[in-house]
């Protein structure tokens, strides 16, 4: 009697504990992504993806049809900046924390199609400083290190996508020293 | 020999506690892992054989749909940028390397759109036609406009979408399904964003197996 309680037991626990289990397994994904893609690419820096094929295995479900950039970020040492062309045809810029959720994006469609043959400039600022402080579009990232990645229609005619994504950079924003 | 009985019993009710916490965890991943594999129908939209997730890449997405997003759909964005519907079975049955499978539609409501084949881990399918996908602009259609992908292994007239083997070993492949297709619907219009279940979709048929 005794033993079967434990057994009851266990297996509720066991089945209760799939779903703090699930909540660690985007966490522990991205973190590897992250630290996969930083092995070959600098933090805070953009790299341009060449188009993907069979051996394009950074990331699951890589789009044959779409351009990519992305950007690792960490925000421990202060903002960054993302600039980048807006071409005709569809592209996004998507930030994702370190859960996975893709926390903010913008993009050249429905009500922001006149970003359309624009530059964008964003201003990514970590969870702990104040977006008051600083001017232009300004995203807060609700977590120190994330990936931002940017999109592009690759369909068709896409040398305006390429050229757009080809020219998008990522950098740290410098401090104003006054003397 | 009571005695010594009496002993083991003592000495394994001093490892009840670490056992107990080990099996639970051991427990736990097991009923994540059938979870994840037959819990799509509770945290999923279906639509044919279709699914999608109206909370893909949200915060407000339940852990099951993140933690399904996480290993099959890193970095998907949120529906108001594009959806994504998968097929991994048509009529019940997982998709085969050696059946052939027709795929026909028409326009979507979107700005524009694509299907991918997958390969059982994730990955774009090795192919010598390099051909991976097709999309509203390089199909080749009939003169109403409607298209057919012909789907399978050996080379065939028209829009032809090579699968095989996954790029990674077979000796690690969990999975039922050999190939699974994902419906991307970029800028998707009302139709997919009010009611993904029932908006338009290709039609995925079983054309025969060898």
């Amino acid at each position: 009697m005794i033993l079967l309680r434990w057994i009851v037991a266990i297996l509720l626990c066991g089945w209760l504990g799939q779903y703090p289990l699930a909540m660690l397994v985007p966490n522990l994904v991205m973190e590897r992504v992250y630290s996969k893609i930083g092995e070959v690419a600098d933090y805070n820096q953009l790299n341009v993806t060449p188009r993907v094929d069979e051996n394009s295995r950074w990331v699951v479900r890589p789009s044959p049809d779409l351009l990519y950039a992305s950007c690792l970020y960490n925000l421990e040492q202060g903002s960054i900046v993302i600039s980048a062309p807006v071409p005709e045809r569809y592209w996004s810029m998507q930030f994702y924390q370190m859960n996975t959720d893709n926390f903010a994006g913008i993009t050249n469609q429905r009500e922001q199609h006149s970003r359309v043959g624009t530059q964008v400039e964003v201003t990514l600022v970590g969870p702990d400083a104040n977006p008051a402080e600083y001017s232009g579009k300004v995203i807060q990232s609700p977590t120190t290190r994330g990936i931002m990645l940017l999109r592009a229609s690759a369909i068709g005619d896409h040398s305006q996508a390429k050229s757009a994504i080809e020219n998008s950079s990522c950098t740290v924003k410098l401090k104003h020293v006054t003397s | 020999m009571i005695s010594t009985e009496n002993t083991i019993i003592k000495k394994l009710r001093a490892f009840r506690w670490p056992l107990a916490v080990l099996l639970a965890l051991a427990a736990s991943a097991l009923f994540l892992s059938l979870t994840l594999k037959h819990g799509l129908g509770n945290s999923f939209l279906k639509n044919g054989d279709w699914y999608t997730s109206d909370s893909t890449g949200s915060a407000d997405a339940d852990v099951i749909v993140k933690t399904v997003v996480a290993i099959g759909g890193l970095l998907a964005s949120t529906r108001e940028d594009s959806m994504y519907y998968r097929l991994s079975s048509v009529a019940g049955e997982p998709l085969r390397l050696n059946c052939r499978y027709r795929i026909e539609g028409n326009d979507y409501d979107a700005n524009w759109w694509s299907i991918t084949a997958y390969g059982w881990d994730y990955y774009l399918i090795p192919n010598g036609e390099k051909r991976y996908s097709f999309n509203n602009e390089n199909l080749i259609r009939g003169e109403d406009g409607r298209w057919v992908i012909h789907v399978g292994t050996n080379q065939q007239e028209g829009n032809w979408l090579p699968v095989g083997p996954s790029g990674t070993p077979i000796e690690d492949k969990s999975d039922k399904h050999d190939f699974d297709f994902l419906l991307r619907l970029y800028t998707p219009g009302d139709a997919y964003l009010q009611k993904p279940e029932s908006a338009s979709l290709p039609t995925v048929t079983l054309e025969g197996c060898s």
